[in-house]
């Protein structure tokens, strides 16, 4: 007999403890059963586990709806429990903001309505809270219409119950379900649309925005849900096993749902400036996101035949798996694949875990748990899920150059992370004509980066091996080979060639760093100059160190100091980075692991790293390759990492002050008590009362008051250190956007004129060739080959314009919080009027605010 | 987070009998750790190929080869330490079971690394006290859950069609049905052509623990067999060893 715990956990599972088949009403009759029998032993823990389970499993909860509707009958003060601990549960979802768990817990209460536990007019009266919040906050004069993000997220959360128990409440109570659908439509009409500038996966940047066209999301879901309605309420991907006892449930007792308060919007100011509009707005956004954006990457005819609303369901019901099952990989996999509908969606689950991959600003997990889960489910629907799998390459491929620049980064990792597990097989012939492309065309660059990846996860012959049916993509490949280090031999400069052996046998020698930096000041220096000196200097440190990640590691902590004590400043940093770039040529991972790491030991500063990105031959790379791009992504990943580093630990200081504060009064309380007591003793000092004791709590007060001191101290020591990385990062950002301003300066005038982007030069031309390249597409498709841009032609100006404003836009966006702070200074110092406009486009789309009109 | 399936006490089966502790000890060194010890690789695994794939996690501080006693060379294991706990938690998560150089490594908690343990057992020497079995265990279960496929899946009844990438002719694209079979690049198929591969090291479901001599065998004759084999040149290995451990 299994135990009441893992019938509970396995409800609507292919398991074991079912017999390995589905029939939800033996389920729940089993279920149920040994609950029941157990749940006067075992209350509290049934209470708790139960509550889990319908909070984490919510593709469940209507079985665990009816479960509990059945123990109602049995078991009234046990389910009367449930509804005060779901409340309590949702009062606290709500204060502190926890989007997740307020949608499910309203999931699970609309399901509890229906197995007649609650009253249907309690929960609309829950859903009149949320929308009477909502309204109070997109209202110019009582909110604050900055924070429509949490406004919309209110009213998705009621919305998406209706799919659970619309046709319940309608049923009961129409005239109050009515009024809510009155006043949800009273609210769309006086919110703002949201517009996805800079959140879109697919977007061209020197087209028009196509601003107040399409439905929002919350549009969406409400013409979806009328639909719904329209159709009495019926829909295929929600079960409704509490109709199978409709007869019993009926009877059970329905219990108040206390009162709910929506948090109050803390500040209202009356007039928001634009950027302070757009600075709250991007707070509020960053706290309620929009959980999906759709890909629609599937043409309508490859795509399951699935209602909207079911579409919409099942979407639901994979971002919660994905949410609460992360981390339990069989599981997770399991009930994606099984999830209680009567349809396929293999389509559906590929475009819904590519959205996520791609999700703009940022996926509620790293990337790689999504590559995982694609892995996991090529696995487990080895006949459907590959195929479906490569359809979506294929057409997130034939769009790649309107595909956001964060996400062709995101696309390259997984795929060739993907392939790794997958014995790097792809029908690579299928992209061979990407060679014919110039090469800064995206198919091209795109190609390219995956093959470096993949050389990176494995080696180079075995990636030339896997591309061996299209042997020409070889070019693509990066160089093999390592190092190319300047002193091999002595054919070139003689002297510069001994000075490197004689650092070599120093450092075999185990010579000191500060004997070598005597050596280089007394004897090299002098007599060869510093550029001669860095160059041998470090070329000779870096050939020691290019055996592995840890020989580079050791040779720069034993040696770090020589390359600090001959790259002081900025400009010696600068020629470092290009003596590491050519060093490292051959490996674009190396150079940017060994500048990485020169960062993370302070050998060269973030400055000095961007500043060298900007350097007149690099810029002319920015098309081509990624190479750069990384370089530049880690630098700013390393700053703002330390920075959230130094965050945690301030927060965690302030915690232990006020402990050793605490700790530290009482210690003296304590002394003082001691003490006025000896004081009592007729005015003689009577030390030998208990000496023993007083030295105790003397000493125990001098060392939780030396404690107090010193982690204040130390509290005060971290935040002078992150009040100067406050300003590092003003100064790296300012830096970051004036080089983007100047290199973007000429080449955007010269390349789009002076226009404003409504009408960019180039935009008419690449839209006629999107055109004129559509017949000759879908011949080739019937060839079975896809050739969609082999008619490719933007030039390499404009293209070298494009990447680099992409770039722009997503470094906007992924250190926005970053930049807000500095934002008065960055429009005051670099984003002023004579910049070009798409420029400012690219900034102000990433960082989500609008630009004047 | 999906704390339903799991323990989350119960952090790892295997107790490391080098930690000086008590099993509560250890425990909590395990749930604060920012190491990971990572198996089952391949003795040509680099650390460049392991840097590339577990800073898909999270920044990495230091990557500890795990080396063959006798001959100092890479002998399939390695610890990876990382800045911050969330980035260990993600690499032990995500990358677990998953592939690296053809062979499914496992990713653990590690209790952290201190000198001496980058060493593996020499010839004679048994290999982390048992350590061995329990990866193999537990990726043969990795296995399982590959293979679980058509019965666990509920309403799906995988169609009958080949598991491929491939688009078949006139089609522009794929559908389910059948025709699917004369598509290219099937993975199954071409998963066992590349066993034969006398490159690839023989793939651990198809091996045992019994099986250590070959591991020997194959470390003799690596430097004729694998095109990656690091030139080493002038360098004395001893040297870079003693390197490492600094």
């Amino acid at each position: 007999m299994s135990s009441w715990r893992s019938l509970i956990l396995r409800i609507g599972e292919k398991s074991p403890e079912y017999s390995g088949v589905i029939d939800f009403k033996d389920h729940i009759d089993a279920c149920f059963g040994a609950v029941r029998r157990e749940l006067d032993h075992s209350e509290d823990d049934i209470l708790t586990f139960l509550l889990q389970c319908s909070e984490q499993l919510p593709h469940k909860v209507p079985l665990y709806g009816t479960l509990i509707g059945l123990l109602n009958l049995e078991n009234e003060d046990f389910v009367k429990k449930i509804v005060e601990s779901t409340q309590k549960s949702l009062q606290d979802a709500l204060d502190s903001g926890d989007c997740n768990r307020i949608r499910v817990l309203l999931r699970f209460l609309t399901v509890l309505m229906c197995s007649k536990v609650i009253q249907p007019s309690s929960l609309v009266v829950i859903f009149e809270t949320l929308l009477s919040s909502a309204a109070t906050i997109v209202d110019d004069e009582k909110g604050n219409p900055s924070w429509q993000a949490r406004a919309d997220f209110y009213i998705t959360c009621v919305l998406s119950c209706l799919p659970w128990g619309g046709s319940e409440l309608v049923e009961q109570i129409p005239e109050e379900v009515e009024r809510v659908m009155v006043g949800i439509e009273a609210y769309l009409s006086i919110r703002r649309k949201v517009s996805d500038v800079g959140l879109s996966v697919f977007e061209e940047i020197n087209k028009i925005d196509k601003l107040h066209v399409e439905q929002d999301f919350v549009e969406d879901l409400w013409s979806r849900i009328q639909d719904l309605s329209k159709n009495s309420w019926k829909l295929e991907s929600v079960p409704r096993p509490h109709l199978l006892y409709e007869a019993q449930l009926v009877a059970g007792k329905s219990h108040d749902f206390g009162p709910i308060i929506c948090q109050e919007q803390s500040d209202t100011p009356v007039e928001l400036s634009r950027l302070n509009f757009g600075r709250q707005k991007h707070e509020a956004e960053l706290k309620y996101p929009q959980r999906i954006r759709r890909l629609n990457i599937f043409s309508a005819s490859k795509t399951e035949d699935i209602q909207p609303i079911d579409r919409f369901v099942v979407e639901e019901y994979l971002l919660d798996v994905l949410f609460y099952l992360n981390g339990c990989r069989k599981e997770c996999a399991a009930c994606m694949v099984g999830l209680p509908v009567p349809f396929r969606y293999e389509y559906l689950m590929a475009e819904t875990i590519f959205s996520q991959l791609l999700l703009l600003p940022q996926p509620p997990f790293k990337p790689i748990y999504y590559t995982l889960v694609i892995i996991d489910l090529c696995k487990s629907l080895p006949g459907a899920f590959p195929a479906v799998v490569a359809g979506a390459v294929r057409a997130l491929f034939d769009r790649i150059s309107e595909l956001d620049m964060e996400c062709r980064t995101r696309l390259i990792l997984w795929f060739s992370h993907h392939l790794s597990n997958f014995q790097f097989i792809w029908p690579w012939d299928e992209w061979a004509h990407v060679l014919e492309l110039p090469k800064w065309a995206p198919q091209r660059v795109f190609v390219q980066e995956v093959l470096d990846r993949e050389v990176r996860l494995s080696y180079w012959d075995k990636v030339k091996q896997s591309i061996e049916s299209t042997p020409a993509l070889e070019e693509l490949l990066p160089p093999k080979g390592g190092p190319d280090f300047i002193y091999t031999s002595d054919d070139g400069d003689k002297t510069e060639y001994t000075l490197s052996k004689e650092l070599n046998s120093m450092v075999k020698g185990r010579k000191t760093a500060r004997d070598v930096i005597i050596w280089l000041e007394e004897s090299v220096i002098p007599i060869n100059g510093l550029d001669v000196t860095l160059r041998v200097v470090v070329q000779t440190l870096l050939d020691i160190g290019s055996k592995s990640f840890t020989h580079l590691i050791t040779v720069l902590e034993r040696y770090g100091q020589v390359i600090a004590k001959i790259c002081p400043n900025e400009e010696t940093q600068i020629m470092l980075i290009s003596e590491v770039s050519s060093f490292w040529k051959n490996s674009a991972q190396t150079t940017a692991i060994t500048i990485d790491r020169m960062m993370g030991y302070r050998l060269i500063s973030n400055l000095a790293i961007v500043k060298w990105v900007f350097s007149p031959t690099n810029i002319d790379l920015f098309h081509t390759t990624d190479r750069l791009w990384e370089i530049l992504r880690n630098a700013l990943n390393k700053t703002y990492n330390r920075i959230s580093d130094l965050r945690k630990e301030i927060s965690n200081l302030k915690k232990s002050v006020v402990k050793a504060e605490k700790i530290a009064a009482m210690a003296k309380a304590e002394l003082d008590g001691a003490e006025a007591k000896l004081m009592l003793v007729d005015g003689e000092p009577v030390v030998g009362e208990n000496p023993v004791r007083m030295k105790r709590l003397k000493s125990n007060a001098e060392r939780t008051k030396e404690d107090e001191v010193s982690t204040r101290e130390s509290l005060e020591s971290k935040e002078a250190l992150f009040a100067r990385a406050l300003e590092e990062n003003e100064a790296l950002f300012l830096s970051l956007y004036k080089h983007f301003s100047t290199v973007l300066m000429e080449r955007l005038h010269e390349t789009f004129g002076e226009k404003t982007m409504d009408h960019p030069v180039g935009d008419s031309e690449a839209m006629a060739v999107d055109e004129d390249d559509t017949p000759a597409m879908e011949m080739d498709k019937e060839n079975g080959n896809s050739k969609r841009n082999v008619g490719y032609t933007i030039g390499e100006k404009e293209q070298w314009c494009l990447s680099t404003l992409g770039y722009v836009k997503a470094f906007s966006r992924q250190y926005a919080s970053e930049i807000w702070p500095h934002m008065d200074r960055l429009e005051e110092e670099v984003l002023t009027e004579t910049i070009h406009p798409l420029f400012r486009k690219a900034v102000y789309s990433g960082l989500r605010l609008q630009v004047d009109q | 987070m999906a704390l339903l399936y799991k323990d989350p006490n119960k952090i790892s089966a295997y107790r490391d009998r080098r930690f000086p502790g008590t099993q509560e000890e250890y425990e909590h060194s395990l749930q604060t750790s920012t190491t990971v010890y990572i198996g089952n690789m391949s003795f040509y695994t680099t650390e460049e190929q392991l840097y590339e794939l577990f800073s898909r996690a999270g920044e990495i501080k230091k990557i500890v080869m795990g080396l063959d006693k006798n001959t100092k060379t890479p002998c399939g294991f390695c610890f990876v330490m990382y800045y911050s706990r969330e980035d260990t938690d993600d690499a032990v998560k995500h990358i677990s079971g998953t592939i690296l150089d053809d062979r499914p490594i496992r990713v653990d908690f590690d209790w952290g690394f201190q000198d001496g343990r980058q060493w593996g057992r020499g010839r004679s020497v048994k290999h982390r006290g048992g350590y061995g079995k329990l990866v193999q265990k537990e990726l043969e279960e990795q296995r399982q859950v590959v293979d679980y496929g058509v019965g666990s899946l509920g309403s799906f009844q995988p169609p009958h069609m080949g598991h491929n990438y491939g688009r078949h002719a006139g089609g522009g694209g794929h559908s389910y049905g059948g025709s699917h079979r004369h598509g290219r690049g099937d993975y199954h198929r071409k998963r066992y052509r590349d066993g034969d591969d006398d490159r690839r090291r023989p793939d651990i479901s198809k091996r045992n623990s019994e099986n250590e001599p070959r591991r020997n065998s194959d470390h003799d004759s690596r430097q004729e067999k694998n095109p990656r084999f690091r030139e080493r040149g002038d360098s004395d290995d001893e040297e870079d060893d003693r390197k490492r451990q600094k």
